[in-house]
């Protein structure tokens, strides 16, 4: 293969290149962001786990909200949801003895209806360092987490609607605690929402000591490849309670992430496959352009070879230059695509609020695309766009086969 | 003093479909000659061309180029053959648009495992001689007809072939051009002594030549 010859070629008929390289690129490009944007897909729905560090929340809904969907005859002072029922310590041990199970935590979530409406309560267990609700310590924008008794952190949106500063007190079921800090929810971090968070111990205090206990558990998996197996475990082990884990998210989006993830696969192959014919349509079609060239090249004693080998390098370098041109696009199109927010609608069992605070019962949330480009996908792009050439070369080699020096110089 | 057959061809035939375009045609060409194959547009000599030089297969007959037979050999095997013992001159040129005069007469040898500066300094050296020295780095579409058949000349002699295949090399050209063109040749073939095998409808240009061969409708006349 001659290089000054092919890089003639392909500057001479710089059209022709261009072409070349943008529809390689253009069925790249459409490649890499559709893989990208379906990947923030299903990154986006599992951000409330991933926040909390956790894989699975179980939970015990009231037997009677899960029949009828009726309130509870008394909506006054501190109670716990519909949906968060205290588990019982036997559940918890059960939970923490299933395989597969790594840790586990728990909180004990309230609300407290008063005549200014209601507000959500989240003790948090500060055992566990780095599971659960506790992980709202690192989202502290002001002072400290609580550390005794009669301490809570007010979530920066709440307290600045109530007036409320580090320092001031609030009263709780008639208890009065200082606000020792301010924290702001992370984003996709709906399922540990609340208004105000204190240690388990004086949340299970506001309750009644005859109450005590916590409500919802979050377990972590020693592998995450084990979560429909444990899932089915505690289905089997324990009756009546709700478990839920980023699959089920996924579930309530169905529709949109279905056809996400259908559309993607389908789409980028139509893309890619429609590129790719195009290009070896547009190269092979070239061939009979250039047959008076071929010929030339055969009668002045270039083997078949020769010629395929000159053709394959004008392939590759066009390949190349698409592949890198489309995947730079793609990352330039899933940067924009990365400032789009989608909806991400939280679970009945996991929306904290009551259901009369949101016209419906999953609360939608929005989330900026997570859109990110891994180094694999980079990797397969590029492969396949030099696939892409490396099937126009052959389409090319097979025609060039057929031409014989005589018959092109004799039409001339 | 003797010479040596440097072409051969026995008996040859050629026929697209039904027509028979060159028919049990004979002929040698001795080394160093210059022959000229005379006939009107359509009696079969450019495809006689074609046949004894390898670029075709003939239906019938035998080919035989410095001592070796060419009829049976594969597409490849033709093409390495033509690239170490053949060259060729063609009517309209066939130049690379792409590539400059000294690449263009470079080409043979671009397969070749040779370094570029010796396929450079080849090249120098025949367009010097071709006296297109200062036209080395000039694209085809900005040398003149007759400066375009001297690259080609001097493409076909890159590989210093035993015998030159020339088809219609002038037909493109003005009279005065042309006439610079066969003094090339006539030299080629005095000075270096390169065999040529010259296609051409007209009778003024043959007489130059060694020999003369007149065909028609497919045969040789005389």
């Amino acid at each position: 293969m001659n290089y000054r010859y092919v890089l003639k070629e392909l500057r001479h008929h710089h059209n022709r290149t261009l072409v070349n390289i943008l529809g390689i690129g253009i069925g790249i490009a459409l490649f890499v962001s559709i893989n990208a944007v379906n990947t923030a897909y299903q990154k986006a729905v599992s951000l409330p786990f991933k926040n909390l560090g956790a894989d699975i929340v179980v939970q015990r809904p009231e037997k009677r909200a899960v029949d009828s969907g009726q309130p509870p005859a008394s909506m006054r002072g501190i109670r716990l949801p519909f949906s968060n029922q205290r588990l019982p310590s036997h559940d918890l041990e059960k939970l923490k003895a299933i395989e597969g199970v790594d840790s586990m935590a728990s909180s004990l979530l309230l609300w407290e209806f008063n005549k200014g409406g209601f507000r959500t309560i989240m003790g948090v267990d500060l055992t566990q360092p780095s599971l659960g609700p506790v992980k709202v310590k690192e989202w502290l924008k002001e002072g400290r987490f609580p550390r005794k008794e009669g301490e809570v952190v007010l979530e920066k949106h709440y307290a600045k609607f109530h007036h409320k500063k580090n320092g001031d007190a609030v009263e709780i079921n008639g208890r009065p605690f200082s606000v020792v800090g301010l924290l702001e929810i992370k984003e996709g971090s709906q399922i540990a929402s609340a208004n105000i968070y204190l240690p388990l111990q004086d949340a299970q205090g506001l309750l009644g000591a005859e109450s005590g206990g916590v409500n919802i558990a979050y377990l972590r998996l020693k592998n995450p490849s084990l979560l429909s197996q444990v899932k089915t475990s505690i289905a089997k082990q324990l009756n009546g309670v709700s478990v839920t884990s980023s699959d089920s998210f996924l579930e309530l989006m169905g529709g949109v992430s279905k056809i996400s993830e259908q559309f993607s696969f389908i789409v980028s192959i139509i893309a890619l496959g429609g590129a790719i014919f195009l290009i070896i349509k547009a190269m092979v079609s070239n061939l009979v352009e250039r047959s008076r060239e071929i010929g030339i090249l055969k009668a002045v004693g270039w083997t078949e070879r020769d010629v395929q080998k000159q053709l394959m390098g004008e392939v590759f370098l066009q390949s190349l230059f698409g592949g890198v041109l489309g995947i730079l696009m793609g990352y330039f199109f899933s940067y924009l695509l990365g400032f789009l927010s989608i909806p991400v609608s939280t679970p009945w069992e996991l929306n904290l609020l009551p259901a009369f605070a949101k016209d419906t019962a999953a609360v939608a949330k929005t989330v900026r695309l997570p859109v990110s480009i891994s180094a694999g996908l980079t990797a397969i792009s590029l492969a396949l766009s030099l696939a892409a050439g490396g099937m126009a070369s052959y389409f090319m080699g097979k025609r060039t086969a057929r031409m014989k020096p005589a018959e092109i110089l004799r039409q001339l | 003093m003797s010479k040596s057959t440097i072409l051969s061809g026995t008996d040859l035939s050629k026929k697209y479909g039904d027509l028979e375009v060159v028919k049990g045609v004979s002929l040698t060409v001795n080394e160093g000659e210059f022959v000229c194959l005379v006939g009107k547009s359509g009696c079969g000599k450019t495809t006689l061309l074609s046949l004894l030089s390898g670029l075709e297969k003939p239906t019938k007959g035998r080919v035989s180029l410095d001592g070796r037979e060419i009829t049976t050999s594969s597409e490849d095997e033709l093409a390495l053959f033509r690239r170490d013992n053949v060259g060729f001159i063609f009517q309209s040129f066939n130049l690379i648009p792409t590539l400059s005069a000294w690449e263009n007469v470079a080409l043979p040898l671009f397969p070749i495992k040779i370094t570029s500066e010796e396929r450079r300094r080849r090249a120098t050296e025949l367009l010097e001689k071709m006296e297109l020295g200062h036209r080395m780095d000039h694209l085809p579409s900005a040398l003149s007809g007759g400066e375009k058949q001297r690259v080609a000349i001097a493409r076909a002699l890159v590989n210093h072939p035993k015998i030159i295949f020339a088809d219609e090399p002038i037909g493109n050209l003005d009279s005065g051009t042309g006439e610079a063109i066969m003094g090339i040749l006539n030299k080629l073939h005095k000075e270096e002594g390169v065999a040529i095998l010259m296609v051409t409808h007209e009778d003024e240009l043959a007489k130059t030549a060694n020999r003369l061969i007149r065909m028609k409708d497919g045969e040789i006349m005389s």
